[in-house]
């Protein structure tokens, strides 16, 4: 009877194997944020399942583990992180805790998206001194749309070598995106090219990329620090600057304090304009492009009512 | 079944380490110094953040966990040396006062470093589901240290918490009998902050022992009521927030509410059992 009942077993679990086998043929793709989840899906399209494990309100340094994520990297095929030291207080445990070899540093599972980008900031000293600044360069640099392209690029490059079956249809998600993108990025230099060297004010470090894209100033911070709250000596030096300079625009994101933002603004008659780096955070924004599709539109009102 | 794969060494650590901190919680809520534990844990924040004041890494080196130890032995000092006879002010005002200048010198000590405020808040409080093996290895062979320091001594320290006027007939030093106590009870209560964070070990340290008060008065009684609740609000809350993937619920605020559930559950028990006594005495 044993030898049977054995053999039974395993027949029972052939059968579940291959009955589950055909909903794993899509790859099981995990984004940190949701950018490269956007893009995940767009290139990938139905040859692909994604899961973003931040939500686009939460601040990207810092993100709480809850089961799910566990799970989903634990069975992800492909992970795609920012890189750059963006997730570093919070991937690490997280791989920890999904033992799975596929996407640990760099196995082929894994992709870097910040590879391959010229980043700024990168400091000349690299010690602490100068706040949580990122050691790597400054990692918010899918805000500058031209960037996308190399992203989308490498993510086409590793779903090809997950899944050679579906090369034609990556390749040409990626043309088509790159053609929405080329047409979008003349929309948008156009819509921002009368502010060209206007000075905005943001919280954090965030826009750089985005500001020297399009030819606009985002030097000043409302943290003294990348990662350190404003100590008041240090919001009365942007008070001032923003008086003297006449700088009448501030960003702020979800996550930071919006109060902060507003009492500085109420100085100097300034907007405060809410902003975000990840699609999903601004209804109606689902999409990378829809995304930086808002924030020109935003930025350019706030620029154009300053005037 | 992912239970014994990914969720392993959560699952140990809910089994084996609380329960020394449901004997603290007797303690600590039979001297009324319900708090006494938050005010331990940022201290010895503090006590990181001087570390990294003096150009230590918070995540590794020598220097921040010595100095965490340090202030911790230090904040144990400072409770044992203010829990007066008659007091003209209860402890729990002085513990609050300790607990929010701690904070606030951290802030400032941070303030003056490089490191962001956040980096240090993660560094000591931790989530459950993160847990790694070595982690949980280490504490429970801390937990087993002090555990078995505090079973050989259990006489002493009972009389120190629920009967101090027969302690000192009994010629114990309070002062240095209390300072043993809040140093070991600061080791305890810091490592599991650092695995499971400050919800969690507020409710391992308050609940489990005022649900054996409700229930029992005999001390052997309440410990085993705690731990049963301990035991089942931690095992049912990873269960839960692990394997009803549907509702993704975190770990720590699930375990957190079960043990609210606990607490109303052997509050009603009391209740109804207090009014059937006054019902047959009557």
């Amino acid at each position: 009877m044993k030898p049977n009942l054995r053999g039974s077993l395993a027949l029972f679990a052939a059968t579940l194997l291959s009955a589950t086998a055909p909903a794993s043929a899509a790859l099981k793709v995990v984004a940190t944020t949701s950018e490269y989840g956007a893009l995940a899906a767009e290139i990938g399209g139905d040859r692909v399942t994604v899961t973003t494990i931040a939500k686009p309100t939460e601040d990207p340094h810092f993100v709480d583990a809850r089961p799910s994520q566990i799970v989903a990297m634990n069975r992800a095929d492909i992970l795609i992180e920012g890189g750059a030291e963006l997730e570093i207080g919070w991937l690490p445990p997280l791989l920890d805790g999904a033992r799975n070899a596929k996407i640990l540093a760099g196995a082929p599972g894994r992709v870097v998206a910040s590879a391959g980008v010229q980043l700024l900031d990168i400091p000349l000293a690299a010690d602490r001194s100068q706040g949580d600044t990122h050691v790597a360069g400054n990692p918010h640099f899918m805000l500058d749309p031209v960037n996308s392209r190399i992203v989308v690029e490498h993510i086409a490059r590793v779903f090809e070598a997950h899944d050679p079956a579906g090369a034609a249809t990556f390749d040409s998600n990626v043309a088509s995106f790159e053609v929405r993108l080329d047409a979008k990025l003349k929309e948008w230099s156009a819509a921002l090219a009368p502010f060209a060297g206007r000075q905005i004010v943001t919280y954090h470090p965030t826009w750089r990329y985005f500001s020297r894209r399009f030819g606009l100033e985002a030097n000043t911070f409302l943290e003294p620090k990348p990662g350190i709250p404003p100590s008041p000596p240090h919001l009365a030096r942007v008070m001032e600057k923003m008086r003297a300079e006449n700088i009448r625009v501030l960003l702020v994101e979800p996550y930071q304090p919006r109060k902060t933002a507003e009492a500085v603004a109420a100085h100097n008659n300034a907007l405060v304009v809410d902003v975000c780096q990840f699609p999903g955070a601004i209804p109606g924004t689902s999409t990378y492009l829809e995304l930086i599709d808002i924030v020109v539109r935003r930025v350019a009102q706030a620029l154009a009512a300053q005037s | 079944m992912d239970l014994f794969t990914l969720w392993l060494w959560p699952l140990v650590a809910l089994i084996a380490l609380p329960a020394i901190l449901v004997y603290f919680g007797l303690h600590v809520v039979g001297r009324g110094i319900i708090f006494v534990d938050l005010a331990l844990a940022q201290i010895a924040a503090l006590g990181i953040a001087t570390a990294v004041l003096l150009g230590a890494h918070p995540d590794h080196g020598v220097l921040p966990y010595a100095l965490a130890i340090g202030f911790t032995l230090a904040g144990a000092a400072l409770f044992s040396l203010t829990r007066f006879r008659h007091p003209r002010v209860p402890q729990e005002a002085i513990i609050g006062i300790i607990y929010i200048v701690a904070a606030a010198a951290a802030t400032l000590v941070l303030s003056r470093t490089a490191a962001g405020d956040e980096e240090i808040k993660n560094l000591l409080v931790g989530n459950i589901l993160l847990v790694s093996r070595s982690e949980v290895l280490r504490t429970l062979a801390l937990y087993l240290a002090v555990g078995a320091l505090h079973y050989f001594l259990r006489r002493k320290f009972h009389l120190l918490s629920f009967d101090t006027e027969e302690a000192e007939r009994q010629g114990m030093s309070i002062r240095l009998w209390d300072f043993l106590f809040y140093a070991t009870f600061g080791l305890v209560v810091t490592s599991f902050v650092r695995i499971a964070g400050v919800y969690l070990v507020f409710s391992y340290l308050i609940v489990p022992a005022v649900c054996g008060a409700l229930l029992s008065s005999r001390t052997a009684a309440r410990l085993a009521i705690g731990w049963g609740v301990a035991l089942t609000a931690g095992v049912t809350g990873l269960l839960l927030s692990t394997q009803w993937q549907s509702m993704d619920l975190p770990t720590g605020p699930t375990i957190v509410c079960l043990f609210g559930g606990f607490l109303i559950l052997s509050g009603a028990t009391a209740f109804g059992r207090s009014r059937r006594a006054s019902k047959s005495a009557s």
